[in-house]
């Protein structure tokens, strides 16, 4: 099997190639017959790489321990689902995991454009196919993950780690690919229309829904890790600027940023070259991202191993996109003059124009002080590491101007806004911002970053509520339908504009939670059983320690019980586990969930024999919001995303007394 | 008029970037730490004394002790040869334990301790601050999928 996995990847990269080149060569001759072989050569990568992905995934159900790849992260007794995803668990699987999503990615977003952007399909195949072919040349010379023993074949395999054996980590690296592989798609859309000179705003339409959808995982991977990160891991966080981390966040950053000025390009025909940079800049740090994570460029505790071969080759590859990308945009630079000149700076342009150099600002941050070990140690020879607080110092009054501009965007029109449409706009949503804090401050709350914040989330949240009323007022005017019926219509005929509101009360729920790590209590202390200990408003007893044993594990639980206010609240087992097969313990984080706070309780050591155990209690407020806000944030994406037809009942419902007038006056 | 605007958005944007570059400079000053080797503070301890350092080296084996019924630890850590007594407070990952490779933010001090005590060949001293430990271990390292296991990093959010 491995011999047949080998061979379809070797022949993917020759079927590969051929793609590129035929619809390159097809394109330039004007030759239909040519171009359509490159489109079915390319189909057919998607084809091998299908079949390859299954070898894998019988390898690994089969127990085909002679693949090294096999051997490493599966054993025998290794449940049936974990096995299946062992696919990706390492540094060869994920890279042809990659190629795999990219492929069928690829193949959808070919066959649905086919016709409408007949002209640009030749250069995206070859893209999209160049792409493929660095990824597939890794495999081939490098890092093949049906690499065989030349030893004889281990009875058994080492095993997937027990702290990667959670749901979350199943689902977290794939939905993070699906969103950094999705962001090549844009970009293949983005160089073909470069290398067409066809730089209306057709490839924009094109492109659109292809980021939102890769946005949106992306969105949902990153909230993964940190759900994993708060669940899994005993420090009671979620984000520590881990390189690994930021590397998920930079893209992010770039393709929010050209979610909203892609708005501008197709309303005022403005910032066109801003947004092909965008594209370029945002698939670029996807690949920068994979690289940071897999060459050991920088120091991580858990990136992939150092593999300067690796680094070299990746680096090259850098080097091809930007030279090659940038160097079209230049060639294209007079087809890209902007169409329109900024009216006013106080307009829904401007704010968006803001709002992309924050965005850009804070992913070259990010990028900066990630990367400033390395460029420290390049230039002085002294290894300089940027701690924590730099990065919170610099990102919460960047997060904070975000949300301001995130209210302010939708407050102000196009072109212009009078003073008269500012007073109008601006009044309910500044009163809902001095009301908050004005309430923030009378509660007593003195973290003034974190008091700025809840202000700032009653500012966006007036602007939202105020455009959902007064849209939905307007359309029941309009319709004569019940407000309920206008406000769905509403949605149905403004899917992008009210869906990406509803994304911004995601937002807006994601700073509370942020803002409430401001007031976290924490405390790390010894008890001996009947004793209990006072945290905030809660009071913990610990009642006893035992052991048990499921035949995988040793399982040592402690029991607590939780009080508030002197009445029993929940019950809470924070546990140490350990694996047979593995030397060390993994922690099992007892949390009490409540949308005000978690209590968060950590059994750190215990001592059998005198039942003592040491523990640490945290107290996170609002920490359920950022989950939440992320929720929201998925079900106004979902909306955007949402095809033409999906709300006709609601769009085309009128009102039976306006039907009896019309046959009134036709009959 | 093209020419104007070009140059009104060419002043702009340089002043923001000085600004925010002078900001970055002023800011990294206190907010960057040292990353070293044991063997090379350990070459000359003195000129790192007191310094914010992160400390990259490997647990000696057997090394570390917890006194009784609190949070203190005690432990030795070694690279290329050269070691170092380190000590610290507070909870420490599961990936902590003998032999595991360790990142320690914190700073050398000089030990106080008289002569004759019980372990530590030099009279330095890393004093590791709260939730100053990252550490992975070698199985893990290699096992940990692109996933990543955000193991160790203790600092609050």
């Amino acid at each position: 099997m491995a011999g047949l996995g080998s061979f379809l990847l070797l022949a993917t990269f020759v079927v590969c190639s051929y793609a590129a080149t035929a619809s390159v060569v097809g394109a330039r001759r004007g030759s239909r017959a040519l171009i359509d072989s490159g489109i079915g050569a390319f189909h057919l990568v998607t084809a091998f790489m299908t079949v390859a992905s299954a070898v894998m995934i019988n390898a690994f159900l089969t127990n085909d321990f002679s693949i090294k790849y096999v051997a490493h992260y599966s054993d025998r007794i290794q449940p049936l689902f974990y096995k299946i995803t062992a696919y990706w668990g390492g540094l060869d699987g994920s890279i042809m995991f990659w190629v795999f999503l990219l492929s069928i990615f690829g193949s959808i977003a070919v066959h649905v454009n086919r016709i409408q952007y007949r002209e640009l399909i030749p250069y995206v195949v070859a893209t999209i196919a160049g792409v493929q072919m660095f990824f597939l040349y890794l495999m081939v010379v490098h890092n093949s993950p049906f690499t065989t023993f030349l030893t004889p074949t281990p009875a058994d395999g080492n095993g997937l780690n027990p702290v990667l054996q959670n749901y979350w980590m199943v689902i977290h690296p794939p939905s993070l690919y699906v969103g950094l592989v999705g962001m090549t798609i844009p970009y293949a859309f983005g160089m073909a229309a470069l290398i067409t000179g066809h730089l209306d705003d057709a490839w924009l339409r094109a492109v659109r829904r292809w980021t939102m959808f890769a946005w949106l995982f992306l969105s949902f991977g990153l909230t993964l890790g940190m759900i994993w990160a708060y669940e899994e891991l005993e420090w009671g966080g979620f984000w520590g600027w881990d390189p690994v981390e930021n590397a998920g966040a930079l893209p992010w950053f770039t393709a929010t940023a050209f979610l909203h000025s892609v708005m501008v390009q197709e309303r005022r025909s403005m910032l066109r070259i801003w947004n092909v940079t965008l594209v370029i800049v945002t698939f670029f740090l996807t690949i920068f991202a994979t690289f940071m994570t897999r060459s050991g460029v920088v120091q991580s505790v858990h990136a992939f191993g150092e593999d300067p071969e690796l680094a070299r080759a990746f680096t090259v590859f850098m080097v091809v996109i930007l030279v090659v990308s940038f160097g079209f945009v230049i060639r294209r630079l007079p087809l890209l003059s902007a169409r329109n000149d900024l009216d006013s700076w106080i307009s829904k342009e401007a704010a968006f124009i803001a709002n992309n150099w924050i965005l850009l600002f804070s992913a070259f941050f990010v990028l900066f002080a990630t990367m400033f070990p390395t460029l420290s140690e390049a230039v002085t020879g002294n290894r300089l590491s940027i701690a924590t607080p730099f990065y919170n110092r610099w990102m919460a009054p960047i997060g904070l101007t975000l949300l301001f501009l995130t209210g302010v965007g939708p407050l102000l029109g196009w072109r212009k806004s009078t003073i008269w449409n500012l007073r109008h706009q601006f009044m309910w949503p500044v009163l809902t911002m001095v009301g908050v804090g004005a309430v923030v401050l009378s509660m007593g709350f003195r973290v003034w970053t974190a008091g700025l914040c809840f202000a700032l989330c009653g500012f966006v949240t007036g602007t939202i509520v105020q455009e959902f009323w007064r849209g939905a007022n307007v359309r029941k005017g309009a319709t004569g339908s019940d407000w309920f019926t206008a406000l769905v219509g509403l949605v149905g005929r403004n899917k992008r504009r009210y869906g990406g509101y509803i994304v911004h009360v995601g937002a807006v729920l994601f700073f509370l939670g942020c803002a409430g790590q401001s007031f976290k209590q924490r405390t790390e202390l010894l008890l001996k059983p009947g004793e209990q200990t006072t945290l905030g408003k809660f009071t913990v007893r610990y009642d006893s320690l035992s052991v048990t044993d499921d035949g995988q594990k040793q399982m040592v639980t402690a029991a607590m019980t939780a009080f508030d206010g002197g009445r029993e609240v929940d019950r809470l087992y924070p546990a140490k586990w350990f694996f047979h097969k593995q030397a060390q313990p993994t922690t099992e984080v007892a949390i009490r969930r409540m949308l005000a706070e978690d209590l968060h309780v950590v059994l750190v050591n215990f001592d059998a024999a005198t039942q003592t155990v040491s523990l640490q209690l945290v107290i996170n407020p609002l920490v359920n919001w950022i989950w939440i806000g992320f929720a929201v944030l998925a079900i106004g994406t979902g909306i955007a995303l949402l095809p033409e037809r999906a709300y006709s009942f609601a769009t085309e419902k009128v009102s039976v007394a306006r039907t009896r007038t019309r046959k009134t006056v036709y009959s | 008029m093209m020419k104007t605007s070009l140059l009104k958005v060419g002043m702009t944007f340089i002043v923001l970037t000085l600004a925010f570059a002078g900001l970055l400079w002023t800011s990294l000053q206190g907010g960057t730490e040292y990353f070293k080797h044991v063997d090379e503070v350990m070459a000359s301890p003195a000129q790192w004394e007191g310094r914010a350092l992160q400390l990259h080296g490997f647990v000696v084996p057997g090394s570390i002790l917890r006194k009784p019924n609190s949070f203190e630890y005690r432990f030795r850590l070694e690279h290329n040869g050269s070691v170092v007594d380190a000590s610290y407070e507070g909870i420490v990952p599961d990936t902590f334990k003998d032999h595991s490779e360790v990142v320690l933010s914190g700073r050398l001090v000089e030990d106080a301790r008289p002569e004759g005590r019980a372990y530590g060949p030099n009279s330095y001293r890393f004093h590791t601050k709260r939730d100053g430990i990252m550490a992975k271990c070698p199985s893990k390292y290699e096992q940990a999928g692109p996933a990543k296991a955000r193991l160790a990093s203790r600092q609050e959010s």
